[in-house]
């Protein structure tokens, strides 16, 4: 992993309003949302964001809707410009950018997929895969043939001389996808990219982006209001609650350790053996314990609930990459299933 | 002794009221009253116009200085609007009078097979193609066959300028506000505006014999539709849309060919549907300055009261506005590719 995130965000402010800098002071002593909607007639979008996103991962941004994570991922190629604060995207200040230098970055550096799939309805398939390209100005026959490539590979052969009212709802996210991966941008922005999808389709868009992440890791910066979705997909999330950052870090990290009674609330629902891994619950190895099976890191407490049939009594060795790294005791992992709220609740 | 007299007198303005005494003529009002030997007795407190203030103060003018004043006024700005509007609308006459020379001299044996290949390449719909052959040959039987090709004529050269300026004028309205907000009253007058009242102003300027006098009025009429609705279709388009062609870097141009005319279109062309149909109605209007066409026959049928004549005309302007109505309607469903059947 470098050290340089690809993306940065520091200090972002967006205030809507008729004289946001003038608000902006406002919010910096201290008035609150509420507050400054009433008392000052703005709306605060985004306050003080601080986050990084590491190249080749998934960063996701969750929250209910209202938050500010549309916002936010508008912000990262100025569809929106902050009232204060700084992008930086390969280091680069893309608030000093011109128009042209912001286009150029928009062209060659991020694509973006849209949670209404935002197709063009009057061409076909093929020419909306080839839309970034053609913007770019790559020669017809280049840019059909690599959008051809990339609507193969999210599934759509055959489709190509469609028109997107012609296609499902999944197909013409899936076309959004291939018009990003077309485009061949280090940087994608998913804004509620499945959101708009049935739960079936959503779940096979998710493997389908997870698989060509393994291969492409590309940058991804992903919107969604679904913890489970967010938990499935991301390396880095973050939670966004009235514009500001509630908690962010490593998705286990936050299931297993709330920092503030909003998050407790949102991951009380969710079935934690599908969504904890191994890692995230195991103990030191213990010399001399009695192993019953070698299980691996990465998996999930569903799939080892299953190999040990429910016994509870049993240690399982954990094993990375054919290396031993930990061990689990069959009884920590139900304690793990328990939320925490629920446990502080019984030892009161 | 009139009403408002003790207002002026009371103001102390009697010095200044009397310093002009009144020369102008007297209404037939005031002559009847004279004649018949008693003063004009109006009713016991009369609305303060300009007439009824003049007769107690006869510095203050009377109405019909106002519509006077209006005349001179537009009669002294005449020779500069001529100097600077008759080159520019010199076009105009040539192309008007370019088009009907080239429909009277192109035979009917050709002309008529033009049209509804014409016809058919704007529909692809062999019953619209079919209707346009019989409602021109229907034309021809009755021998309205020259006067119809030069209304048509007419039509054509006025619908293409008003098109060629009107969609840019509405792309610019729809991409400022302040334009928008300016160029919408502006439209509003031309849209009420008596269409006689068009053709005063207008005789004054050119004259009777030029072209392009119904040319002008004929477009200012009818540019108005093509303008709104290209206005309106782009800020319709998709706001999704945009802002997908926005993050993936287009620039204004792409933008407005690749993404808003395309998706506008449906509405541009209904625009332009629209301003056909105005244009073959004030074509009609137009006869009264030397228009030629189908709109002298109803003129004719009025002012003879000749009854067949005025209704075999009438029918005639109803084919042409049916042909024209349905072959661009068909033209507009085919280009409308936003709603593509599944």
């Amino acid at each position: 992993m470098n050290d340089m995130p690809k993306v940065r965000l520091r200090g972002l402010y967006k205030i809507f309003g008729t004289d946001p800098a003038e608000a902006l002071d406002h919010v910096r002593n201290g008035t609150s949302k509420e507050d400054l909607l009433v008392q000052h007639k703005h709306v605060l979008g985004l306050q003080d964001i601080n986050v990084d996103m590491q190249a080749g991962e998934i960063t996701v941004v969750m929250g209910l809707s209202g938050s500010g994570k549309s916002t936010l991922i508008r912000h990262v190629n100025r569809l929106i410009d902050p009232t204060a604060g700084e992008i930086l995207v390969d280091g680069v200040d893309v608030m000093g950018l011109s128009e042209d230098g912001l286009r150029k970055i928009r062209q060659d550096k991020m694509s973006m997929v849209f949670q209404k799939f935002a197709l063009l309805p009057h061409r076909s398939v093929l020419h909306n895969a080839a839309m970034a390209l053609e913007v770019r100005g790559v020669s017809e026959a280049d840019r059909t043939a690599e959008a051809m490539k990339w609507l193969a590979r999210v599934g759509l052969q055959g489709y190509e001389n469609h028109y997107p009212a012609q296609l499902s709802g999944g197909m013409q996210q899936r076309v959004g996808i291939a018009r990003a991966l077309t485009a061949n941008t280090d940087i994608m922005l998913m804004d509620e990219a499945f959101s708009a999808l049935d739960p079936l389709i959503r779940t096979d868009m998710q493997d389908l982006l997870l698989e060509l992440q393994e291969e492409l890791h590309k940058t991804i910066i992903f919107i969604t209001h679904d913890l489970d979705e967010a938990l499935k997909l991301s390396d880095h999330l973050v939670i966004l609650k009235d514009g500001a950052v509630v908690q962010q870090g490593e998705p286990q990290d936050i299931l297993l350790n709330p920092c503030d009674p909003y998050i407790e609330d949102f991951v009380s629902d969710i079935n934690r053996a599908r969504v904890l891994r191994i890692r995230s619950v195991m103990g030191p190895l213990n010399a001399g314990a009695d192993y019953a099976g070698d299980v691996d890191a990465d998996d999930n407490l569903e799939s080892l609930i299953a190999v040990s049939g429910g016994e509870t009594n049993k240690i399982y060795r954990v094993v990375k990459d054919g290396e031993a790294i930990g061990q689990l005791d069959m009884r920590d992992l139900v304690r793990a299933l328990v939320p925490r709220v629920s446990s502080a609740q019984q030892s009161a | 002794m009139a009403f408002y007299d003790g207002l002026f007198k009371m103001l102390g303005l009697s010095d200044w009221c009397d310093g002009a005494s009144s020369d102008a003529p007297m209404s037939m009002a005031d002559l009847l009253a004279q004649s018949s030997g008693e003063a004009a007795s109006g009713p016991f407190f009369p609305f303060p116009s300009l007439d009824n203030l003049n007769e107690s103060c006869s510095s203050i003018i009377q109405s019909r200085d106002v519509t006077k004043g209006i005349e001179n006024g537009f009669l002294a700005a005449k020779p500069a609007l001529k100097t600077v509007l008759d080159p520019i609308t010199q076009p105009l006459s040539w192309l008007l009078d370019g088009a009907l020379w080239t429909f009277e001299v192109t035979p009917w044996f050709i002309m008529v097979p033009i049209l509804v290949a014409i016809a058919y390449w704007a529909s692809r719909s062999v019953g619209v193609t079919i209707f346009v052959a019989f409602s021109i040959m229907l034309l021809g039987f009755v021998d309205h066959y020259d006067v119809a090709m030069q209304t048509l004529s007419i039509i054509f050269v006025c619908t293409g300028i008003s098109v060629a300026l009107g969609v840019p004028i509405g792309i610019a309205m729809s991409k400022s506000d302040r334009l928008q907000k300016s160029t919408v009253p502006i439209l509003d007058l031309l849209q009420t505006l008596p269409t006689f009242v068009y053709l005063i102003p207008l005789i004054f300027l050119f004259s009777v014999t030029e072209s392009k006098l119904y040319g002008i009025a004929i477009i200012l009429y009818a540019i108005v539709p093509v303008i709104r609705l290209t206005d309106l279709g782009i800020r319709l388009v998709d706001q999704d849309v945009i802002e997908a062609a926005n993050a993936f870097g287009m620039n204004g141009r792409q933008k407005l060919m690749g993404v808003e005319l395309p998706l506008a279109l449906p509405n541009i062309m209904a625009g332009i549907n629209q301003t056909i149909m105005m244009s073959l109605a004030m074509v009609v209007i137009a006869s009264l300055v030397s228009a030629p066409g189908l709109g002298v026959n109803v003129l004719r049928g009025i002012r003879n009261l000749e009854l067949g004549v005025g209704i075999v005309a009438g029918i005639g302007i109803v084919l042409l506005a049916v042909i024209l109505d349905r072959v661009s309607k068909a033209a507009l469903s085919r280009v409308d590719m936003t709603r593509v059947k599944h």
